[in-house]
């Protein structure tokens, strides 16, 4: 088996199961601006030693001088690295002098002297701009891929190529493993994608995979899967309580261990109460849960939560987490990604995501949405975590259907809250769907308390 | 076309002092040469740190101003090499350089440390800084 060398990327060597393979080449491929030069520099900085050294050859799109200025705003460039683990050579120079034909030769040199066991040239699609007769082009690229594949070392090509290029470009015949760093708009903002678009003799993990760039360079999150053990694995055949007065018993004696639990309901008529019911309940069990949120801030939630008389400060120490998102600024799968590391850990037995419409509108996509909504479950249901789920209906008093319909077909139990117009508005909730268990499916009254939401008439 | 040396030689007063600098990218050394000369010293350039090792021995400059990445040699291995010499180790040397590294300057004996981007006030300055220093300590050795 090929061994592998870590990119510096968690999430980069997640999708890429460990790292790009040794004595490679690879093309790190995208528009201006997507991160290229950010993820190639994260990995000089993070794997070079002196004993193996990176070469980072420039060319002509940026002079050294930015790479040095802007890459020493990031917290992986260590400037006392440079001229000892990694060496930047401005290869736009030498080739003024002996023109773009020597090329093959004048790499061949340098790393004759630096020895490196990482080569990066950036950008590599400036330099093949230089050859304009294709003849030459492919042979100094083959000559160049000979070079690098020769010597022990993996290397990497950089440029802004864009997807046509892929089949005329010879660098994309010579590279093992290609990467393409992806921007794209939506709405007012713009999200970043990363793709594994070859990957020659290694495997990994197909899809777009959501990057953000902070101030320790590039964070990836890889794509949610859904869990490989789905078909097998045993679900558990006890009951869990919502702490909500009346409902478990309109249920049998709760909802199943492990089950998704959609709440669906207009503004105002109980969906967060009873979702901070249901967390403050497991905690009080010993069941810690996760409250994600994108609507009130924690402080928020803890004068909500204390208003219906729950002890939010034990509960907090005790392993009641709210999870804040601002709608505005929220980074889909980089939350799911957490969500589901907490999970993972298996530090999490509640969750609850208030609400799908704010998920929802964070998406690209309605189908990335669905699909990372029932990878979520998929793995709720395989760890045994309990999850409730709301979404906020526009009407207050019709429905017409209870939320996306891809939404309430993966949920296993949907719960519907309603206003009843009248001299006094009542709110009322009636369960459409219980998989796998019986329920009460008359409509019911429920009423806001300072014990959180009570079902009126179906107390013992 | 009349140089910005030969312009200058007119307006400044002819300080003499000549200042080698380090420098591979040809359009910063045009900047350098304009600022340098303006402000009165004689310039050479040289794009490595091999040549300009050669050439400070050849020269004896009274400042050298080196890039710390240039070809061949480092500025920060010149600079080691410079000031490990008896030959050469009263050449100021002045690190001027976008990385910021102005401990390990130091640490290879460097006589000041300048962040890029050029700043003409901030180089002339400095340099006149390194070379009343370098007048003093000869009129101190003479006494």
């Amino acid at each position: 088996m090929t061994d592998k060398i870590k990119t510096g990327c968690a999430g980069l060597d997640e999708i890429l199961f460990g790292g790009i393979p040794e004595n490679t080449i690879s093309v790190i491929m995208g528009a201006p601006g997507t991160g290229k030069t950010i993820l190639a520099e994260q990995l000089a900085f993070s794997q070079a030693t002196a004993d193996a050294p990176a070469l980072y050859f420039t060319t002509m799109s940026e002079p050294l001088e930015k790479f040095i200025m802007h890459g020493q705003s990031y917290s992986f460039f260590d400037a006392s690295q440079v001229g000892v683990s990694v060496f930047y050579e401005d290869l736009g120079l030498m080739l003024r002098d002996d023109g773009i034909e020597k090329l093959p030769e004048i790499v061949t040199d340098v790393l004759a002297v630096r020895r490196p066991r990482f080569v990066f040239i950036d950008s590599f699609k400036a330099l093949n701009e230089l050859l304009v007769a294709p003849q030459v082009r492919r042979t100094v690229t083959f000559d160049l891929a000979s070079v690098l594949t020769s010597y022990n070392c993996t290397s990497f090509l950089i440029g802004e190529y864009a997807d046509g290029m892929m089949t005329e470009l010879p660098e994309f015949a010579i590279a093992d493993v290609v990467l393409q760093l992806i921007k794209l708009a939506t709405n007012v903002r713009e999200e970043r994608f990363l793709r594994v678009e070859k990957s020659r003799a290694s495997s990994s993990i197909s899809g777009l995979h959501a990057f953000s760039i902070t101030e320790d360079g590039l964070e990836v999150y890889p794509r949610l899967l859904t869990p490989y053990v789905s078909p097998d694995y045993t679900a558990k055949t006890e009951r869990v309580n919502t702490g909500i007065k009346g409902l478990d018993e309109m249920v049998a004696e709760g909802f199943w261990r492990g089950s998704t639990t959609l709440v669906a309901g207009p503004p105002g008529a109980g969906k967060t109460i009873m979702a901070l019911q249901f967390i403050g309940e497991g905690v009080l069990k010993g069941e810690p849960g996760v409250y994600l949120g994108f609507q009130e801030n924690p402080t928020q939630l803890a004068r909500v939560m204390r208003n219906l008389g729950l002890p939010v400060e034990k509960l907090l120490n005790d392993g009641f987490e709210l999870m804040y998102q601002s709608p505005v600024e929220v980074q889909l799968d980089k939350v799911a990604g957490e969500l589901f590391r907490r999970v993972r850990a298996g530090k999490v037995k509640r969750v609850v995501i208030d609400a799908l419409g704010d998920v929802q509108r964070a998406s690209i996509d309605r189908q990335r949405f669905a699909n990372l909504i029932y990878a979520l479950m998929q793995w709720f249901a395989v760890e045994n975590v309990t999850c409730m789920l709301t979404y906020e209906m526009s009407n207050l008093f019709e429905v017409h259907g209870v939320s996306d319909e891809q939404i309430s077909n993966m949920s296993d139990n949907v719960l519907l809250l309603r206003f009843q117009p009248g001299p006094e508005l009542k709110r009322t909730l009636r369960i459409i769907k219980t998989r796998g268990s019986d329920h009460d499916n008359r409509e019911r009254e429920i009423r806001i308390t300072a014990d959180g939401v009570i079902i009126q008439d179906f107390q013992k | 076309m009349t140089s910005p040396s030969q312009i200058m030689k007119a307006v400044a007063p002819e300080r003499r002092a000549l200042i080698l600098v380090v420098e591979r990218n040809p359009i910063v050394q045009r900047l350098e040469r304009y600022f340098l000369e303006q402000a009165g010293y004689s310039v050479e350039f040289v794009a490595d740190g091999v040549s300009a090792l050669a050439r400070a021995r050849e020269l004896h400059p009274q400042i050298l101003v080196t890039e710390i990445l240039v070809p061949k040699m480092d500025g920060l291995s010149l600079c080691h090499a410079l000031k490990s010499d008896p030959g050469t180790r009263d050449i100021r040397v002045l690190v001027f350089s976008h990385l910021h590294a102005e401990d390990r300057a130091r640490d290879a004996g460097a006589d000041a440390f300048l962040i890029k981007p050029l700043d003409e006030n901030l180089l002339i300055e400095n340099v006149e800084k390194l070379i009343s220093t370098a007048e003093r300590s000869v009129s101190e050795k003479r006494q």
